[in-house]
C-alpha cells in the first residue's frame, strides 16, 4: 500500500471523533441524494407500468394532451384510417368509494366500454358469468357490470352481488353480471360498464377519455400511427399513455426539494471538511517541515492531502450511499404503508441507475475533494523550516481583514438589490447577502464575540473572556463556523418567513372563501384529480333544501396551453359574485369578473398568468377538445381552492361548449336571512347523502379543517427547516471537538494550574454559546431578507403572498441556535474535562 | 575533492535600520567521511549556516557546492531531489510521523524517492539493525525512548546512503546517557560508514566526538581546529572562551 494511503488511514483511525463528525458531514448530503434518486425512479416506473397495463393489450391509444374528456366521434375518425381494424371510444375515470359498505379499497378505476366494438380491440377472457352485451348500453334498465376476478376476490363481490358507486346523479347501484381473467394494472380495482351508462355516471353525454383501436393484420405500426394522428388533428397524444400528470409532478418537486436538501448538506459537508484539513495542516505542521527537509516534493506534500481527502470521501460517500440505500428502502416501505392505500400503490421498489450511483458518488467524492485542495495548498507550501519553527498564531487575521472588506461591499451590493424592486435583482441580491456575510464572517468574529461574551461573562466571568480570546485568535475556523451557523439559521429564518406569508396568505383566501356558509366538496382539495363530478341534480337539491338562498357551481375541465397543463373552472359569474369572491390582483375587480359572460373572456389566476407570462388584456390560445380557442384575460383573481394551479375561470356555458362538461365539482350556498343555520345545515345533510362522494362543510368546519392542513403544512416546513440546520449542527460539533484537540495542552496547563473539570466544561460550552450566537445574529439578519427573496420568487411563479415579518421564525431561529450551542457542546466539554493533565502537557 | 564547500556564504533577515546579518561571508568545507560540529552562543549563526548547506533556506550572497553542484543554481525540485539522495537530517525533536512504525519512518526517504516499498522496508531494518534498534522495528514512536527515537531518525537519515548528513541539535533533547549513545553512533556513522557530517551542538561533550569543532560568534567563524579526543576538544573550546 502507498505511503499516502497508509499514511491517510493511520491519521484517520487516530482521531476517531474528528474521522467520524467529518463523516458524518459527508453521509448526510450523499444519502439524501443516492436515497431519494433510488425511490423516484421507483414511484415514476409504478405510474407507468400502471398506465401502461391499463392499456397494454391495444395496438393504439388516442388521449387528448390535456387529459380532457372529448367527443366520442372521434373514434370514427380513427376506425377510418387505412389499416385499423376497429377503433372505440373508452371512458375511464377513477371513483373515490364512500367509507360505506366497506369494499376493502378507497378507490376504483370505472372503465366505460361499447360492448359491440370493444371485444375486436382487447380481449375480455370471461372467467364467471357472462361478459357486457349490447342490451347492457339501455340507461334505463337495471346497470350491470363485469370486474376482474382479482378485483371481485379483494372487495369481497361474487356474480349478482351489487356493487354501488357514485355518481353525478347521487350513486348508482350495479350488479355484477361476470368477472374476468383479463390481467389487472398492479394496485388498481377496474369495473367495467358499458360505455353510455359510464357517460351517464359522469354527466358526461357522447364524451370519451380515450380511443382504443386494433391494427389490421401486416399494418405498419409506424405509417398508421402518423395516419391516425393526421386524421385526429392537433390536441391529441398517440400511441402512448401520460402519467398523471399532478402526481408525477409533485414527484418531481419532491425530488428537487431532496436533491436540494442533498446538496446543502454535502455544502456543509465540505465548510466541515475544510475546517477539519486546515486544521490537520496546521497540526503536522511539523511533520510536513520534515518531510520536505527529508527530500518530499510539494506535489507530494499535496497529494498526501489529497489522498487523505479521496480515503475520507470514499468512506464519507460509502457510508452516504448504504445509509442512502437504507433511506430508499425505508421510505418506500413506508409510502407503501402510509399512502399505498390512498393511492392505491401496493409497493414501490427502490431502483439505483446508473446515474444516481454517479451523481452520489461524484457530488459526494467531489465535495470532499474539492474541500480539501485549498488547505493541501497550503500545505504543499510549508517549508522545510517551518518543521524547526515554533507554532504561530493568528496566521488568518491579514487574509480575514481583506476578505471583510469584500464582504462588506458584497452586502453593501446586496442591500441595494434587494431594495431595487426587481424580481432578479432581488433574488440575486439575497445571494449575494450570504455571500458577502460568509466572506465577512472572520473579520467580524472579534467585535461580536466582543458584544455576546458580555452577557457570557456574566454568568461564566474566567471562562466566558478565555473562549472569546480563544475564538478571536483563530478568526478564519470560527469565521467557517459562523457561516456555516449562519447559512442554516438564515434558511430557518427563510424558511418560517415563507411559512409566516405562506400560511398567513392562504388563511386570507380561505376567510373569502368561508364568506359562503356552506360548501360542498368532493373529498380533496384540487378539483382535478378524477373525481365524480355532480349533476344538475346536486345543486338543484341543494337550492331546493329549505332556508338555502343563493347558490353557485364550479365545474372543472383540464386543457393545454403551450406545454403547460392548466386548469379551466366554469363559474356562472353573476352567481359566483352572491355567494363567494376571489382575492383580485391588482387592477382587477368584479367589473371584470362579469365579463365572463363573453364566452371569449377568462379571468386567469395569478399562477396561469405567471407560466404564461400573460398580463390582463393579453390574449392566450387555450387547446381545447374542440381545438385551439383564444381567449382574452378579462382580469387576475386568485381563489383558495386553485390558488397553487394555473387556472382559467370560463363561464359554464363556454365549458360545456368546449370541453362537453356540466357536471358541478362544487356547489357553494348561504342560507336565507334570518333562517336557523344550524337546521339548514342538517337538511343539506341529508340532502347531500344521496352524493357520496360529495362532503358538507358549513363556514366554521370548513375553517377548521383548513387550520389543521395550514397546521400540517407547518409541521412539514418546521421539519424542513429542522433537518436543513442539521448540518451545522455538525459544523459547531466539528470546530469545538477541532478546538479542544488543538489546545489539549493548554487545556492540560489550565488544569495544572488549578482550574477544575468543570471549569474546562465550562470554557467549552462558552466557546460553543458564542459561536452559536454570533452564528445565530447572522442568520437572523440574512435570514429576513432571504425570506423576503423566498416569498418574492413563488410569486413570481404565481403564489402571490405579502411579506410577514417572521416574529415566530425569529423566536424559533433563536431557540435552535441556542439548542444547538447545548447539544454541540456536549460531547467536546466532555472530552476536554476527562483530559489527563499529564498525557495533555505531553500532547504534540 | 570536498564534499561541502560555501564561499562568502552570507544570510541577511530584514532590510534597511532592522537588518540582521545572521551570517557573515562564511567560507567551510568538509571532506568525505568528516564530522565536523559547529559550536557558538545562541544566535550566533549555526543553525542558519545548516539551513542553507541543507538548501532548506536560500543565501543573501555567497555560494553552497554539494557533491560539486552549486544549489543556488538548481530549481527547488532540484534540490529536493538533492536533499533526498545526498543529504540525511537529523532534527533536535526527533521528527518522526507518530502514525508510522519505526521502519516505516526510516523507510520513508526511500518511499519518497519512490522505492518500492518490500525494497525500501528492507533497507530500513538493515539500517535499524545498525543503529541497534533491530527488536524494535514495528514499534510507533509513541512507544520509543528519546534515545530511541533519535535513533530511528538517524537511521532515516542514512537509509538514501547520503554523501552528508547534517545534524541539528540531536542531542538537545535527550538525557545525558541516550545524548552519548548518539554521539558514539555518529561518530560511527562517520567513522565506519564513512559519511560526512556536519553538526550544530551546544554540548562540549557531545562535540568531543568530531574530528573538528568550527567556533562561530556574530555569524562568523572564528576558530576552525581539528581534535583529536575529549582533551584537545576542551583545549579549543577554552582558546575560544567556550569554557
Amino acid at each position: 500500500m502507498s505511503i499516502s494511503f497508509t499514511l491517510a488511514r493511520r491519521y484517520m483511525a487516530g482521531r476517531k471523533l474528528r474521522t467520524a463528525l467529518t463523516t458524518l458531514a459527508i453521509v448526510l448530503g450523499v444519502m439524501l441524494i443516492f436515497g431519494f434518486n433510488g425511490t423516484l425512479p421507483g414511484m415514476m416506473e409504478w405510474m407507468r407500468k400502471s398506465m401502461l397495463a391499463s392499456v397494454g393489450e391495444v395496438d393504439l391509444n388516442v388521449q387528448s394532451a390535456s387529459s380532457a374528456l372529448f367527443d366520442q366521434r372521434v373514434a370514427d375518425k380513427v376506425a377510418a384510417v387505412d389499416g385499423v381494424a376497429a377503433a372505440t371510444p373508452v371512458l375511464r375515470r377513477n371513483v373515490t368509494l364512500p367509507e360505506k359498505p366497506d369494499y376493502h379499497t378507497t378507490g376504483i378505476t370505472v372503465i366505460g366500454i361499447d360492448p359491440v366494438v370493444s371485444p375486436d380491440v382487447r380481449s375480455y377472457p370471461v372467467a364467471e358469468g357472462r361478459m357486457l352485451a349490447a342490451s347492457d348500453d339501455d340507461t334505463n334498465a337495471r346497470p350491470v357490470a363485469v370486474i376482474p376476478a382479482s378485483t371481485a376476490e379483494k372487495m369481497g363481490l361474487a356474480v349478482g352481488d351489487e356493487l354501488v358507486v357514485p355518481a353525478a346523479s347521487g350513486a348508482m347501484t350495479f350488479e355484477v353480471v361476470g368477472t374476468l381473467d383479463s390481467p389487472v394494472p398492479p394496485a388498481t380495482d377496474e369495473v367495467y360498464v358499458s360505455l353510455p351508462l359510464a357517460q351517464d355516471m359522469f354527466a358526461a353525454p357522447g364524451r370519451a377519455s380515450a380511443i382504443e383501436a386494433a391494427f389490421e393484420g401486416g399494418a405498419d405500426e409506424e405509417t398508421v400511427q402518423e395516419a391516425v394522428g393526421d386524421a385526429v388533428g392537433d390536441g391529441y397524444v398517440i400511441g402512448s399513455v401520460t402519467a398523471d400528470s399532478t402526481l408525477a409532478a409533485g414527484f418531481e418537486v419532491a425530488g428537487t426539494i431532496f436533491n436540494v436538501l442533498g446538496l446543502f448538506a454535502l455544502a456543509m459537508g465540505g465548510f466541515i471538511i475544510l475546517n477539519t484539513f486546515r486544521t490537520i495542516v496546521a497540526e503536522r505542521r511539523h511533520d510536513i517541515g520534515m518531510l520536505r527537509a527529508i527530500g518530499a516534493s510539494r506535489r507530494q506534500i499535496l497529494g498526501l492531502f489529497l489522498t487523505e481527502s479521496l480515503v475520507q470521501g470514499v468512506l464519507g460517500t460509502g457510508l452516504g450511499l448504504l445509509a442512502g440505500w437504507g433511506f430508499a428502502t425505508v421510505t418506500a416501505a413506508g409510502m407503501s404503508e402510509l399512502v399505498g392505500d390512498l393511492m392505491r400503490i401496493e409497493s414501490f421498489e427502490t431502483s439505483f441507475s446508473v446515474s444516481t450511483w454517479v451523481l452520489a458518488i461524484t457530488l459526494g467524492m467531489g465535495a470532499t475533494v474539492l474541500s480539501a485542495i485549498l488547505p493541501a495548498i497550503a500545505a504543499s507550501r510549508i517549508t522545510p523550516l517551518d518543521a524547526m519553527r515554533p507554532q504561530l498564531g493568528d496566521v488568518y487575521e491579514k487574509a480575514a481583514t481583506k476578505r471583510g472588506w469584500v464582504g462588506l461591499a458584497l452586502v453593501a451590493i446586496a442591500a441595494g438589490m434587494l431594495l431595487s424592486g426587481n424580481d432578479g435583482l432581488i433574488g440575486l441580491g439575497g445571494l449575494l447577502l450570504l455571500v458577502g456575510m460568509s466572506l465577512g464572517a472572520s473579520a467580524a468574529v472579534k467585535p461580536i464575540t466582543d458584544f455576546f461574551s458580555r452577557g457570557i461573562e456574566l454568568v461564566y466571568r474566567r471562562e466566558g473572556a478565555l473562549a472569546r480570546a480563544n475564538l478571536q485568535r483563530n478568526p478564519g475556523r470560527a469565521g467557517v463556523t459562523v457561516s456555516a451557523v449562519m447559512i442554516s439559521l438564515a434558511l430557518v429564518t427563510g424558511i418560517m418567513t415563507m411559512t409566516a406569508a405562506v400560511v398567513g396568505g392562504y388563511a386570507e383566501y380561505a376567510e373569502k372563501a368561508t364568506g359562503t356558509d356552506y360548501l360542498v366538496i368532493p373529498q380533496g382539495l384540487m378539483l382535478s384529480g378524477g373525481m365524480v363530478g355532480a349533476g344538475p341534480e346536486m345543486a338543484e337539491a341543494v337550492r331546493s333544501t329549505e332556508g338555502v338562498g343563493d347558490v353557485a357551481t364550479l365545474r372543472y375541465a383540464p386543457a393545454v396551453v403551450g406545454d403547460l397543463t392548466v386548469q379551466v373552472v366554469g363559474i356562472d359569474a353573476e352567481e359566483y359574485a352572491k355567494v363567494a369572491s376571489f382575492r383580485y390582483s391588482e387592477g382587477s375587480s368584479d367589473a371584470d369578473l362579469a365579463k365572463l359572460a363573453d364566452p371569449d373572456m377568462v379571468l386567469a389566476n395569478a399562477s396561469f398568468r405567471a407560466q404564461t407570462k400573460t398580463a390582463k388584456g393579453d390574449t392566450v390560445e387555450v387547446m381545447t377538445p374542440e381545438g385551439a380557442r383564444t381567449f382574452t384575460i378579462a382580469g387576475g383573481g386568485n381563489d383558495y381552492i386553485n390558488a397553487k394551479l394555473p387556472t382559467v375561470y370560463v363561464s359554464q356555458e363556454a365549458l360545456a361548449d368546449l370541453w362537453g362538461v356540466t357536471a358541478d365539482v362544487m356547489v357553494l350556498a348561504n342560507a336565507t336571512e334570518g333562517a336557523d343555520k344550524a337546521a339548514v345545515l342538517q337538511s343539506l345533510g341529508a340532502t347531500i347523502d344521496g352524493f357520496p362522494s360529495f362532503k358538507l362543510y358549513d363556514a366554521l368546519a370548513w375553517q377548521q379543517v383548513q387550520n389543521d392542513l395550514f397546521g400540517q403544512l407547518e409541521i412539514v416546513y418546521y421539519t424542513l427547516a429542522v433537518v436543513l440546520a442539521i448540518p451545522s449542527l455538525l459544523a459547531l460539533l466539528n470546530t469545538l471537538a477541532i478546538g479542544v484537540l488543538a489546545r489539549t495542552r493548554e487545556i492540560g496547563m489550565l488544569r495544572a494550574v488549578g482550574a477544575t473539570r468543570r471549569q474546562v466544561k465550562r470554557l467549552v460550552v462558552a466557546e460553543s454559546f458564542l459561536l452559536a450566537a454570533v452564528g445565530t445574529a447572522a442568520g437572523l439578519v440574512a435570514g429576513v431578507p432571504l425570506g423576503y427573496v423566498i416569498v418574492r420568487s413563488i410569486g413570481a411563479v404565481g403564489l402571490e403572498f405579502d411579506f410577514v415579518w417572521p416574529t415566530t421564525g425569529l423566536v424559533v431561529t433563536v431557540i435552535v441556535g441556542l439548542l444547538f450551542a447545548v447539544l454541540a457542546a456536549i460531547i467536546p466539554a466532555r472530552q476536554a474535562a476527562r483530559l489527563d493533565v499529564i498525557r495533555a502537557l505531553r500532547y504534540e | 575533492m570536498a564534499i561541502v564547500e560555501t564561499k562568502g556564504l552570507t544570510k541577511v533577515y530584514g532590510t534597511g535600520e532592522t537588518a540582521v546579518t545572521a551570517l557573515d561571508a562564511v567560507d567551510l568545507s568538509l571532506d568525505p567521511g568528516e564530522f565536523v560540529a559547529v559550536m557558538g552562543p545562541s544566535g550566533c549563526g549555526k543553525s542558519t549556516l545548516l539551513n542553507l548547506v541543507g538548501g532548506l533556506d536560500t543565501p543573501t550572497s555567497g555560494t553552497v557546492t554539494i557533491d560539486g553542484r552549486e544549489i543556488s543554481q538548481l530549481s527547488d525540485d532540484e534540490i529536493t531531489r538533492l536533499r533526498r539522495e545526498r543529504i540525511g537530517f537529523v532534527f533536535q525533536f526527533f521528527n518522526l510521523i507518530p502514525v508510522l512504525s519505526a521502519v516505516e519512518n526510516a523507510a520513508l526517504p526511500l518511499i519518497l524517492d519512490r522505492g518500492g516499498s518490500a525494497r525500501a522496508a528492507a533497507k530500513a531494518e538493515e539500517w535499524l539493525e545498525r543503529v541497534g534498534l533491530e527488536d524494535r522495528r514495528a514499534n510507533r514512536p509513541d512507544q520509543l525512548s528519546g534515545g530511541q527515537q533519535q535513533r530511528v531518525a538517524v537511521a532515516r537519515a542514512l537509509v538514501t546512503e547520503p554523501a552528508l548528513v547534517l545534524a541539528d541539535e540531536p542531542t538537545g533533547n535527550l538525557d545525558s546517557k541516550s545524548s552519548e549513545e548518539i554521539a558514539t553512533l555518529l561518530r560511527q556513522v562517520s567513522s565506519e560508514w564513512g559519511r560526512a557530517i556536519l553538526m550544530v551542538t551546544h554540548d562540549p561533550r557531545i562535540a568531543a566526538h568530531a574530528d573538528r569543532i568550527v567556533f562561530m560568534r556574530d555569524g562568523r567563524i572564528v576558530d576552525d581546529t581539528k581534535i583529536a579526543g575529549a582533551e584537545s576538544a576542551r583545549d579549543a573550546m577554552e582558546r575560544v572562551g567556550l569554557l
